[in-house]
């Protein structure tokens, strides 16, 4: 879906997304991070559970909303860190917001 | 609790420029923003920004620049990644920052919230690969990341083409533009077009952004209604009718944009009053010039007061920073008029083709002839079907639909269907969307977990005269 000309790798973090260690390119949001290794998907919807994709990238529409170190965070409004911990439950239930 | 002279909540341009007026005043001013990094959307990045990146972004880009440095060297204590959950009239704001809620107060508060892109639900706009023009746009000023694929961009307004000209520069293929901007201009724009023509440089840029659109050869379609995004687990097509045919337009990204409303949660909130702008179909808060509200300590500032680009924000940012001066006693009104005195001259001036734009670009109702399965409450699905069911049930004031339904409940708290939820309930009732009233916001205004609430550390106004019990206690321990 998006693809760049600038080196995103040039400097990266490590983090743990879904369970699995993953470079991601520092200095950026969680979610514009993702978007920059090809990950699209944010999360399953907790009402529809159909998956979302990031909508707004400012904030606003929680499209971004995933558990990060263990609390739901708006990935578009935090940045990545080294050793980060982040999971989507692609797959599950988990994740509920409620 | 920490006191300060002054907050800013944002820092886009109207934020900047006000923390920085008031600080090189010498007076004590915190900044408060949400986002990672100064800037706003409009200048998102900027500093951190490759040069190829500003090159192609452009002076409308660099320009933030200036006013960065200026924010930079001015003293304002800056905390970004703080997001303010509650606002008081009094001054007093509770926020989070890096997993810490924090209590503060100021004698003025300056509201710098901007704005946000129109959200208008179309069929299938939940599917991943459907996001906002802008929401592309921030995507390449932070991480300098293009979209790839067949593009399609659809919607209305200046920001739409700009999106598409952008593209173009970049070498980017565009499938196509649905444009729903209809191709004659509406009736208002007519009289509003020779003060327009006094910005020959502005009007300028949009003729030249229409011909680079054309220069590419992209299937530019005016005119276009039925906007739907189409596929299972992602954007696959967008369909739409066209000069009464059906379109069918295979994609991999849809990019949609109906314009730009001011983010009003902060002053709703509040307390503050709002007005409704019938043209242009959205709430702010009431302010004169200055920016006062009708709350003494409290100000707006920018495109959250109402729309009109990140040069009038800058402006009226200052503004706002040269009247909260004079309310502190830092300057007298004469020297407050002065210093004004430029900066209105260039708000006018800046101002002159902004209703002749807004009225080719008004959203127009019609537009929003919703479909029974599109998706309006993002966060709870809940459909037009539904919405539509409660007003037959009886149903008629937004707080009342949400009550029912859920809408505007989830955790983007309506900000996503609000304008929405009130446009299908006007339509079905034959009422305006002011008419269905306003969602009551609530604290917190945005989640934030119940841990940093309860380690916070609270500071109580004094009781006097308001609660018995304590009351008699301090008495009592007086007197001993």
């Amino acid at each position: 879906m998006f693809k760049t000309d600038t080196d995103l790798m040039q400097n990266t973090v490590t983090v743990t997304l879904d369970g699995k260690s993953v470079s991601l390119p520092s200095g950026l949001s969680v979610a514009a991070a993702l978007f920059g290794i090809g990950e699209t998907i944010s999360r399953i919807s907790t009402t529809s559970r159909k998956p979302c994709s990031p909508h707004c990238l400012m904030g606003v529409c929680f499209e971004c909303l995933m558990e990060i170190d263990g609390v739901q965070r708006q990935a578009c409004l935090t940045e990545v860190r080294d050793g980060m911990v982040i999971n989507r439950y692609l797959n599950g239930n988990k994740g509920e917001v409620e | 609790m920490s006191h300060h002279d002054v907050i800013v909540i944002g820092a886009g341009p109207a934020g900047l420029s006000a923390s920085a007026c008031l600080a090189e005043m010498g007076l004590n001013v915190l900044t408060l923003d949400e986002q990672t990094r100064i800037g706003g959307q409009i200048y998102r990045h900027m500093e951190a920004a490759s040069q190829d990146r500003r090159n192609l972004l452009g002076d409308d880009y660099t320009d933030g620049l200036q006013l960065a440095d200026r924010f930079r060297k001015s003293g304002a204590t800056y905390k970004s990644g703080a997001t303010v959950w509650q606002a008081e009239p009094n001054g007093t704001l509770c926020f989070s920052h890096q997993g810490q809620s924090e209590q503060v107060k100021a004698n003025y508060v300056i509201a710098a919230t901007g704005a946000m892109e129109r959200p208008v639900p179309i069929p299938g706009w939940t599917l991943p690969g459907v996001m906002g023009a802008g929401a592309a746009n921030n995507l390449f000023k932070e991480a300098g990341l293009n979209p790839s694929g067949k593009i399609v961009l659809a919607g209305s307004g200046p920001l739409l083409l700009l999106e598409a000209s952008l593209l173009i520069k970049k070498g980017t293929n565009i499938a196509a533009i649905l444009e729903t901007t209809p191709l004659i201009p509406p009736g208002p724009a007519i009289p509003r077009a020779p003060k327009a023509l006094m910005r020959a440089d502005f009007l300028w840029k949009g003729v030249s952004m229409l011909r680079e659109i054309k220069k590419a050869s992209i299937p530019h379609y005016k005119g276009a209604t039925q906007l739907r995004a189409i596929g299972e687990n992602r954007v696959e097509a967008v369909g739409a009718m066209h000069a009464n045919k059906k379109l069918h337009i295979e994609a991999d990204l849809l990019l949609t944009h109906f314009g730009v409303i001011p983010n009003t949660h902060i002053f709703r909130q509040i307390g503050c009053k709002m007005v409704w702008k019938a043209d242009q179909r959205y709430w702010h808060p009431l302010c004169d010039e200055w920016g006062h509200t009708n709350c003494e300590r409290i100000f707006a500032a920018g495109d959250g007061a109402k729309v009109s680009g990140a040069l009038a924000a800058q402006y009226k940012g200052e503004l706002a920073a040269l009247e909260v001066a004079h309310c502190l006693g830092i300057i007298p009104q004469y020297e407050r008029d002065a210093l004004a005195e430029p900066i209105q001259k260039n708000l006018k001036h800046d101002h002159w083709p902004r209703p002749f734009v807004d009225a080719i670009y008004a959203p127009n109702p019609k537009d929003m002839s919703f479909d029974d399965d599109t998706v309006v409450c993002r966060c709870e699905n809940v459909t037009v079907r539904d919405l539509r069911k409660l007003v037959q049930e009886g149903v008629r004031e937004l707080n009342e639909v949400k009550v029912v339904s859920r809408s505007g409940m989830g955790p983007c708290q309506g900000r996503m269907c609000g304008p929405a939820l009130a446009e299908v309930i006007a339509a079905e009732l034959n009422i305006t969307p002011d008419q269905t009233g306003r969602l009551n916001i609530r604290p917190p205004l945005k989640p934030v977990p119940l841990k940093e609430i309860g380690e916070m550390s609270l500071h109580m106004e004094p009781t006097e005269g308001k609660n018995w019990l304590l009351d008699k206690k301090s008495a009592g321990k007086k007197g001993a």
